[in-house]
């Protein structure tokens, strides 16, 4: 049985890759399966899917935890969460990203196949999603499905969900992945380290999980804890400021769901603080005088 | 010709519905059944399903919309889950004392507080009171394949109680797996059209439906439905012998055994755990442990004689349980308890997946590990096992 874990963002699709793989396998005549990580979603946010393939039936339906296969849709994920944690030595690795394998860091030497899907994505979907394209270079990394097959199920899914023209065009993105994807072997120098976990006992927690702010050995619990979350590190765009346009209607500064948009020099303009700008565009949507512009981080 | 596709649970139940031609459904959101009100307008939408769709301001409304539907003779329709279910609780009384053979699937979610959105039955167990049938399923192909079970099951003249369709959060809901499609025609002809006789609203044979009743009749009717309850036990295994022979897939009826023949101690499952523990039931057997498994496929009606067989031929008898009676251990085994009453061999509670929490093989195959040592001791240390609790030893 092979098992995939794909690491992406809220929003680029990474469950939608996990379920064109299960149809593309299925396809070739494997069993296969996919689920996301049961985890609250938010655009931006890391995240998880998986797919499960086998030549028969699959029965378990517990999640994944030594995946043979890492697909990863953006490699600055690489230094924020464990990628690699419980991937088979003997499997391999399937990075988005304009490096080559020879500068991939993984923490272990391993089979990968990179591939630069955001300007795949670009030039084909004229969108930076990749969900599509990192499929292409699946196919030529671990030749467990054909690009054929791939396609199909990216025609499946895809087309299901957003028609049949969108299918074909991100069936077309895997193929041109697919003709870039480099193999080679990572390198495997980096510590690489878990997210700590604030997992209490019953007797260590708090009654009814009434949470006052508290230092952890996982970091900052309760009230206040979001200020470790930097959600900075999410940004694919990042907004642009003109302060010449702006007439400091606060539109942007009320909508900004990470308050990232300050006030200041007494109110006269703003500011953005990009240790938690998260990118997702919304004050550029909301300004009325369009002085806030969206480019590519 | 059948075909087979890799979709969600949540389309499954969706085309279950359509396969059933539903003709009134009631839509109402609620994380992570939506997506199957969401099919369903689509294939009204596309002109696939000859339905009325309505949405409906909340679930209270959406059970007592498709309460009024079916009572005017029409197949009827919606989906929910937890807080969903919660809100539905005074309205799942009727469509069972009036008689009304409603389908819905109810997505298991855990029931705040702590607010959640993941896996666990404290939504549907504290209904087992409604007088729905109830029924818990292991795999997507299942889904569908019990949507229109349900329909035959509920409109069978000796039950005509609604069904309840649990299905788990997403590890079936917003999980693709394979799922055989049946043709349309091979279900029309398991499934004929529903036409209603004890109650419908026509102006030209007048009824009335639900009115106030004094304590001179309630108690009828309280028997009535007990009755239906049970009389469902019957129906309900000749129409899984019926859906076998028309589709080729056999669910075993009441429960499914799965390699209980020669074995020492049995696990009582429900929902996708049953899945997983076929895994480990096949991996313990290569180990020369004689483990075996019932599902428990329907909780309403309970299976007692089923459950007692079983137990009859084994040393040691667990219960799995994803929610909790509090102080009492979870409600399978209450009520598994009950059906063993007089049996002199440990019965065990296995509490594990509470809130959504991942059941993994080590953790089922602690389960069977903890029946195995009761068997051999003849009694067990500890009757309810928390599994997978930090802080609490199992
Ligand atoms: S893009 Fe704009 S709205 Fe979004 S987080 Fe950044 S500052 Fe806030
Ligand atoms: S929405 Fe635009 S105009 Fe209004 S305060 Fe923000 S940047 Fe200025």
């Amino acid at each position: 049985m092979y098992e995939v874990r794909f690491h992406g963002r809220g929003g680029q699709g990474a469950v939608m890759a996990a379920q064109a793989l299960a149809s593309a396998a299925f396809k070739e005549g494997y069993y296969a399966v996919a689920f996301p990580y049961f985890g609250a979603e938010r655009r931006g946010a890391p995240v998880l899917a998986f797919t499960r393939m086998d030549k028969q039936k699959i029965r378990r339906k517990n999640q994944v935890y030594n995946p043979s296969f890492v697909v990863i849709l953006d490699d600055r994920l690489i230094d924020l969460v464990n990628v690699s944690e419980g991937l088979n030595p003997s499997g391999a690795a399937v990075v988005n990203t304009r490096k080559s394998p020879e500068e991939i860091d993984l923490g272990m030497e391993i089979k990968v196949g990179v591939v630069d899907a955001t300007s795949v994505a670009l030039e084909v979907l004229g969108v930076p999603i990749t969900n599509s394209a990192i499929l292409g270079a699946f196919a030529k990394t671990t030749g467990v499905v054909s690009i054929e097959a791939v396609e199909e199920g990216i025609r499946d899914i895809f087309g299901g969900r957003i028609g049949k023209e969108a299918g074909e065009k991100n069936a077309k993105a895997a193929r041109v992945a697919y003709d870039r994807t480099v193999v080679g072997t990572s390198r495997g120098e980096k510590k690489m380290v878990s997210k700590k976990q604030w997992l209490p006992t019953v007797q260590e927690l708090p009654l009814g999980l009434a949470t006052r702010s508290m230092e952890t050995d996982a970091g900052l619990v309760g009230p206040g804890s979001f200020v470790e979350n930097k959600t900075g590190s999410w940004r694919t765009f990042k907004p642009v400021f003109n302060r010449d346009k702006c007439v400091m209607c606060l539109l942007c500064w009320f909508y900004c769901p990470e308050g990232a948009i300050k006030r200041v020099d007494g109110g006269k303009t703003l500011e953005f603080d990009f240790d938690y700008c998260k990118g997702c565009g919304i004050c550029a949507e909301e300004c009325p005088t369009k002085a806030i512009e969206m480019v590519r981080d | 010709m059948s075909v087979s596709k890799v979709v969600t649970g949540n389309y499954a139940a969706a085309y279950g519905a359509l396969l059933s031609r539903i003709q009134f459904a009631a839509a109402y959101p609620i994380t992570p059944q939506t997506f199957i009100v969401e099919h369903l307008s689509e294939f009204v939408h596309d002109g696939l399903l000859d339905a009325d769709y309505v949405r409906v301001e909340s679930e209270h409304s959406a059970m007592s919309a498709v309460v009024a539907a079916e009572a005017t003779g029409v197949r009827s329709f919606t989906a929910t889950s937890s807080q969903g279910l919660a809100l539905m609780h005074e309205v799942l009384f009727l469509p069972s004392a009036l008689r009304l053979p409603i389908v819905m699937p109810v997505v298991n979610r855990t029931v705040a507080a702590p607010i959640g959105i993941w896996c666990e039955y404290n939504d549907t167990m504290p209904q087992r009171d409604s007088g729905w049938i109830q029924a818990y399923v292991e795999d997507n192909q299942e889904v569908l394949d019990m949507v229109i079970q349900a329909y035959k099951i509920a409109e069978n003249k000796d039950v005509l109680l609604p069904v309840m369709l649990s299905m788990d959060a997403f590890i079936l809901s917003h999980t693709v797996e394979p799922v055989e499609f049946p043709d349309q025609e091979a279900v029309d002809a398991f499934l004929p059209s529903y036409k209603a006789e004890h109650a419908h609203l026509w102006p030209e044979d007048p009824m009335i439906i639900g009115s106030f009743t004094p304590p001179e009749y309630i108690q009828e009717v309280r028997y009535q439905t007990d009755q239906a309850m049970k009389a469902a036990r019957e129906v309900i295994k000749r129409v899984t012998k019926d859906f076998a022979s028309a589709f080729g897939r056999n669910y075993g009826g009441l429960v499914e055994e799965y390699r209980t023949d020669d074995a020492e101690v049995v696990l009582v499952t429900l929902g996708t755990v049953t899945s997983t523990a076929r895994d480990v039931v096949d991996e313990m057997r290569d180990e020369g442990k004689k483990v075996g498994m019932v599902k428990l496929r329907y909780f309403r009606p309970y299976p007692f004689e089923e459950i007692r067989k079983v137990a009859e031929g084994v040393s040691a008898i667990g219960f799995y349980d994803r929610s909790i009676s509090y102080g009492s251990g979870g409600p399978s085994y209450i009520e598994g308890r009950h059906a063993l009453y007089g049996l002199e061999i440990p019965v065990m509670n296995f509490l594990a997946g509470l809130g959504g929490r991942d059941v993994r093989v080590p953790d089922i195959k602690l389960m069977f590990e903890k029946l195995l040592e009761a068997a051999r001791e003849g009694k067990a240390k500890k009757d309810i096992v928390w599994i997978g609790t930090r802080g609490v030893e199992p």
